[in-house]
């Protein structure tokens, strides 16, 4: 089986594929649509608010870890236990108040991911096996000083962040709010222009003198703080907190990433695409759930999503590339 | 003047490590190392095993199978499914499924040139959704208590025909590896895979066989779980994954591509397993081998990183001019 | 001889399109059994198009290519190999992971499903020693071989394949003297076993002592295929340039002595590279590394930037000391660098052309962190107009930019700062087209005369001759000789190729 030869060789064909590609990705979106609109329900205040509340806390995890993809940093695979130690101080500090409480938990989270940050940005070390090592040390740590009890809020404080201002869930708000801010700052500052060049191309921007190490860990501490609201929100939810608060955060946050459409070699990609990633993901779970699908096949598809745009984007950018 | 690298002392070190602890268990515990503790071992190694060497192949030639833990998940509900009448239709099952999805995934990645993680992370998680969709999201019974019985019985005092099937497909990896062209070709596409084809190296069909042989690997881990326990789990969780990473990890492969061997990976999950059961056998708390991954990891991970490496360069340039007279005049050492 | 009688290959009309440029229109030849037949051409003539047609890594529109009268359908590198043509391609392709055996089998067609290293173990051995590679263990790691040794691994490998074509694509180009005299005598003895061979060079002299006959290419066609005794040099340039070679000379820059020097570089060593050098560059002037591949050249711009952790010596800018290694440092000293290899170093090829231009720049063109669109449109006016761009396209990607447009971005985006004292290019004319060539020499020009120094290496005599004011020859590490004044194009040759006149060959 030789794949290559399959490939189509005159000039003329060279934009084809892009243009299968969109009308492929056309019927899809038209397929989605109409199934959306004849699914009962689905058109409702009360599920748009639903749809939005299950993106939120995935949705804020996947901002952060945009700011690392982008940077050409790949993924972080430590997101689950960041959110989970980070979540587990948040509710053990709440006796100092809600928010003594949330920028100790801040600050927690950007020193955790700020120092994996750090070593992947000064010493260059693959971001996978670091988070690797990373989420071992972050869950064992929390586990023996937790003593792999679960830890229970100090004080009534927290409750704060389970308010639905509006009838929608403070998560929400703080999602729409980050992510607009995490878009303003990829696009209008130096740094996030540098974040885009080095995700580009790591070896050009160290040799044109940009601060290679420095954004890098930047970006990683962006995405700790991102990860510490999660976090936040997540115990605050739960009420409690222990070594598996983050659940399967790490996933679900890189699934929001790639839906989006960013891709994961870095240097392109956006926080709203991010936002769309998540509420795209919400929406189909959504929609299955109202027309009776088990969970199974609700993840199934997510996955299929994932898949599908990860190809179609590949495609497009190498499309644009011939 | 430069050392050799560590990739092929790393799993020896590791091995070696483990070995020396296990033995000193003992001293810790004040009781014997009994039989039943090493067979307990092989049984863990049983349980990563595949999926360490499933994984292990993908990243020697440069790929990164996330989708390995879906696959395993996917094997052991087939294998309950359709094995309740008889345990070779859910091992075919289970091995037939196993080496569609490897065959659909290598394909994406080797015709269109995807990189090989967000196309297997997309898999892992559809896969794990049909594993759930099969079952319902409930765990499921096999009834066949003979293979149960059977694959766990105790062999040669240490062994079970689970373990001795884990241990048996290291050994064929290996010695296909060493003895055909498919070893080195391997390890040329995940070194230089430009250069691999240069040189006439059938990279796409290589890549695709690769994914195969690790979905039929993972495949096969899964039903072996699933006779052993007798049941199926909708969702292994993430754990396996990186445990399975780890162990590679530690068996001397690099997320680069390009190095390692069937029999590191052995020496990489046998030490993991090894781990595990000091844990258990010493009563030692979770989260002390858990950091004691991370700092392994760790090592692996700062050993191989380039900046810290030209880093060190620079401090041993430094250091040496600094007693040579011509460059006398030096900056203060902030960094 | 009748070579159209016995001829083994035939290449017939072939042609190749990429996108709207015709990398190669209606070429043709033929190469007899035992024959070495040289194929030259400027850069973009197509030469490396017909290789990589040849050897099954692009699939010509049409026109056909035969071996022993059979036409061939290559659609891979493999069913090439399968039909007998072996490759030395043109950058480096084997695999530093693996040993050199491993090496020297890899994706040879007739190795069979089992792996026999210990019984080819004499085969691979004498292919070693065939190309001077006698001190070289089998079992060893490429990783711990130079650069000219994995070379000669890789041209052992081909010559080993008993092939019935054996191309090879600028296979002496990263190797010494007596390295490519070894390659000479094993390509020599391939052919006398009856293989037709392809030799592309840029080496002339190589090209008239080893080769048959010469097929001459310019502009995606055949110009002419000649016996080699029926050529010179310079007929084969004429060939190859289509006119004589003309030469404009003017010097404006250079009233020496008017102001101290902007970079001073003092002993500067890279191990195994460059043994200390020492050059001090004044302000309005040009200067030229004149040096082959592997003479230091390189290394000494890569070490002034920072981009090499090894290097050791004193630099200083104005007087103030830059640590060397460190990239940072250097940009910030005001030292702009353009490296040979501007797609995996230079640009960010995804990216539009004001993205790339402004690269370096972001301080200046940022307020509290935050990109001010004014300096920004203010900064990008100013530098298209200085790089010679079209305005309009400033939001396109630099992917879309021919090959020489793409260099004046890199180049301005060095120039661009007004605080760059001075710019180091390697090699900065690689791969540009004559147009392209003129105006970057423009640029660099002008940026002399607006008070930087400018540092460039090259191998290529005009470019040295026409642009530099000063230049300073290099061979294997160490500096031959400083030309301030003129200075024939012979004598830098020699220096180039030969070093000082010293002993033949030092010992490697």
């Amino acid at each position: 089986m030789n794949v290559m030869s399959a490939r189509p060789r005159s000039a003329a064909p060279i934009r084809r594929p892009g243009l299968v590609v969109d009308g492929v990705l056309l019927l899809a979106v038209l397929a989605a649509i109409v199934l959306a609109l004849t699914t009962d329900r689905f058109l409702t205040v009360a599920n748009a608010k639903a749809i939005l509340t299950s993106a939120s806390l995935v949705g804020i995890a996947a901002l952060g870890l945009t700011l690392i993809t982008i940077g050409g940093s790949a993924v972080s695979l430590a997101i689950s236990p960041s959110v989970a130690a980070v979540g587990m101080i948040f509710l053990s500090a709440q006796s100092l108040g809600l928010i003594a409480a949330l920028v100790l938990a801040v600050l927690c989270g950007t020193l955790i991911t700020g120092l994996q940050g750090a070593v992947v940005g000064y010493a260059a070390a693959n971001p996978v096996v670091l988070t690797i090592a990373a989420s071992f040390a972050i869950t064992g740590i929390a586990t023996g000083v937790s003593g792999g009890s679960t830890v229970s809020p100090t004080a009534g404080g927290y409750d704060r962040l389970n308010a639905t201002p509006g009838g929608v869930a403070l998560s929400v708000y703080v999602l729409i709010g980050l992510a607009l801010i995490v878009e303003w700052t990829l696009r209008r500052t130096g740094f996030g222009r540098s974040l885009y060049l080095i995700g580009e191309n790591r070896r050009a921007a160290r040799a044109a003198g940009l601060p290679v190490g420095r954004m890098t860990a930047v970006a990683w501490l962006g995405a700790g703080a991102l990860f510490a609201v999660t976090a936040a929100f997540t115990a605050a939810f739960n009420t409690s907190a222990n070594v598996n608060l983050g659940g399967t955060l790490t996933f679900d946050a890189i699934a929001a990433v790639l839906a989006g459409g960013t891709p994961i070699s870095g240097g392109r990609g956006s926080a709203l695409r991010t936002l769309a990633g998540a509420v795209l993901i919400a929406a189909a779970s959504d929609i299955l759930l109202l027309r009776g699908y088990s969970t199974g096949v609700q993840i199934m598809v997510k996955g299929v999503i994932v898949l599908v745009v990860v190809v179609t984007v590949h495609l497009r950018t190498r499309g644009s590339r011939a | 003047m430069r050392a050799r690298r560590p990739e092929a002392s790393l799993p020896v070190a590791a091995l070696a490590v483990t070995v020396i602890a296990f033995v000193l268990v003992p001293t810790y515990t004040g009781s014997a190392l009994t039989s039943f503790d090493v067979y307990n071992m092989f049984q863990i190694l049983a349980r990563l095993g595949l999926l360490t060497l499933a994984l292990g192949l993908t990243m020697i030639a440069g790929e990164f199978d996330l989708s390995v833990v879906g696959t395993y998940a996917v094997g052991g509900m087939l294998t309950v499914q359709a094995g309740q009448q008889h345990w070779a239709w859910g091992l075919l099952a289970a091995l037939g499924a196993g080496a569609a999805i490897g065959l659909l995934q290598g394909g994406l990645i080797a015709r269109l040139k995807i990189p090989s993680m967000p196309v297997t992370l997309a898999t892992y998680i559809a896969l794990l959704g049909l594993t759930s969709a099969l079952s319902g999201g409930l765990t499921k019974t096999y009834s066949n208590a003979t293979v149960t019985l059977w694959v766990d019985q105790s062999l040669l005092t240490y062994f079970s025909p689970r373990s001795l099937i884990t241990l048996g497909l290291f050994v064929v990896a290996a010695v296909v590896l060493s003895l055909s062209r498919w070893g080195r070709e391997l390890r040329a596409i995940g070194g230089d895979r430009r250069a691999a084809r240069v040189a006439g190296v059938g990279v796409d069909r290589l890549i695709v066989g690769t994914f195969v042989a690790s979905g039929v690997l993972s495949a096969l881990g899964g039903s072996l779980l699933s006779f052993s326990l007798g049941s199926a789990n909708p969702d292994p969780g993430v754990q396996p994954l990186i445990v399975a990473a780890a162990a590679a990890l530690l068996g001397g492969v690099s997320l680069a591509g390009g190095r390692g061997h069937p029999l590191g990976l052995l020496a990489g999950s046998l030490a993991v397993a090894l781990l595990a059961e000091i844990v258990a056998v010493a009563a030692v708390p979770q989260y002390v081998s858990q950091l004691f991954f991370a700092g392994l990891l760790g090592i692996i991970v700062v050993i191989d990183a380039p900046d810290l490496h030209s880093a060190l360069v620079r401090l041993r340039t430094r250091l040496r001019s600094s007693h040579h007279p011509r460059t006398s005049i030096q900056e203060s050492a902030d960094v | 001889m009748s070579p159209a009688a016995e001829e083994l290959v035939r290449v017939d009309q072939l042609t190749k399109s990429f996108g709207s440029t015709r990398a190669v229109r209606g070429a043709s030849f033929g190469i007899a059994a035992g024959e070495i037949h040289a194929l030259c051409g400027h850069n973009g003539a197509g030469k490396s198009t017909v290789v990589k047609m040849l050897s099954g890594q692009e699939t010509p529109d049409s026109g056909a290519i035969r071996i022993g009268g059979g036409v061939l359908d290559l659609r891979s590198r493999q069913v090439a190999q399968r039909s007998g043509i072996a490759l030395v391609d043109q950058e480096l392709s084997v695999v530093p992971s693996l040993t050199v055996a491993e090496n020297l089998m890899l994706g040879d067609q007739r190795a069979r499903w089992l792996n026999r290293r210990r019984a080819s173990g004499p085969r691979l051995r004498s292919l070693l020693d065939n190309v001077g590679l006698g001190h070289v263990d089998l079992d060893q790691p490429l990783s711990e071989l130079g650069i000219g040794e994995r070379q000669l691994i890789e041209i052992a490998r081909a010559l080993g394949q008993d092939a019935r074509l054996l191309i090879l694509d600028e296979p002496t180009a990263t190797l010494s003297d007596v390295e490519s005299e070894y390659v000479y005598a094993a390509v020599r003895a391939v052919a006398a076993a009856g293989c037709a061979i392809l030799f592309v060079s840029h080496r002339l002299g190589e090209v008239l002592g080893l080769c048959d006959r010469v097929t001459v290419m310019r502009d995606g066609a055949v110009v002419a295929t000649t016996e080699v005794a029926d050529l010179t040099i310079d007929s084969l340039i004429v060939q190859m340039l289509g006119e004589a070679p003309h030469r404009s000379r003017k010097r404006t820059g250079g009233e020496a002595g008017k102001s101290g020097e902007v970079l001073s570089v003092g002993g500067l060593s890279v191990p195994g590279r460059v043994e200390d050098f020492s050059l001090g560059l004044r302000p309005g002037r040009v200067y030229a590394l004149a040096g082959q591949l592997g003479s230091g050249a390189s290394d000494v711009l890569r070490a002034t930037a920072g981009l090499v952790p090894a290097a050791a010596g004193d630099i200083r800018v104005d007087g103030v000391v830059v640590r060397p290694g460190h990239p940072i440092a250097a940009a910030r000293a005001g030292i702009a660098f353009v490296s040979n290899d501007r797609k995996s170093e230079g640009l960010f090829l995804d990216k539009p052309i004001s993205w790339n231009l402004l690269a370096t720049r972001l301080p200046s063109v940022t307020r509290w962190a935050v990109l001010d669109r004014q300096r920004w449109s203010a900064v990008l006016t100013d530098l298209v107009g200085l790089c010679g761009l079209d305005g309009g396209r400033t939001g396109d990607s630099v992917r879309s930019l021919s090959g020489g447009n793409q260099q004046k971005v890199f180049v301005g985006r060095g120039l661009g700062r007004s605080d760059a004292r001075v710019l180091l290019l390697d090699d900065p004319t690689r791969g540009v087209d004559v147009g392209g060539r003129a105006a970057i020499h423009r640029l660099l020009r002008d940026a002399a005369d607006r008070g930087m120094a400018v540092l460039f290496s090259s191998t290529d005599l005009e470019e040295l001759l026409d642009l530099a004011d000063v230049v300073v020859t290099m061979h294997k590490g160490v500096v031959v000789q400083r030309h301030d004044g003129d200075v024939a194009g012979s004598v830098l040759l020699r220096e180039m190729t030969h070093g000082a006149a010293a002993p033949a060959e030092e010992r490697r």
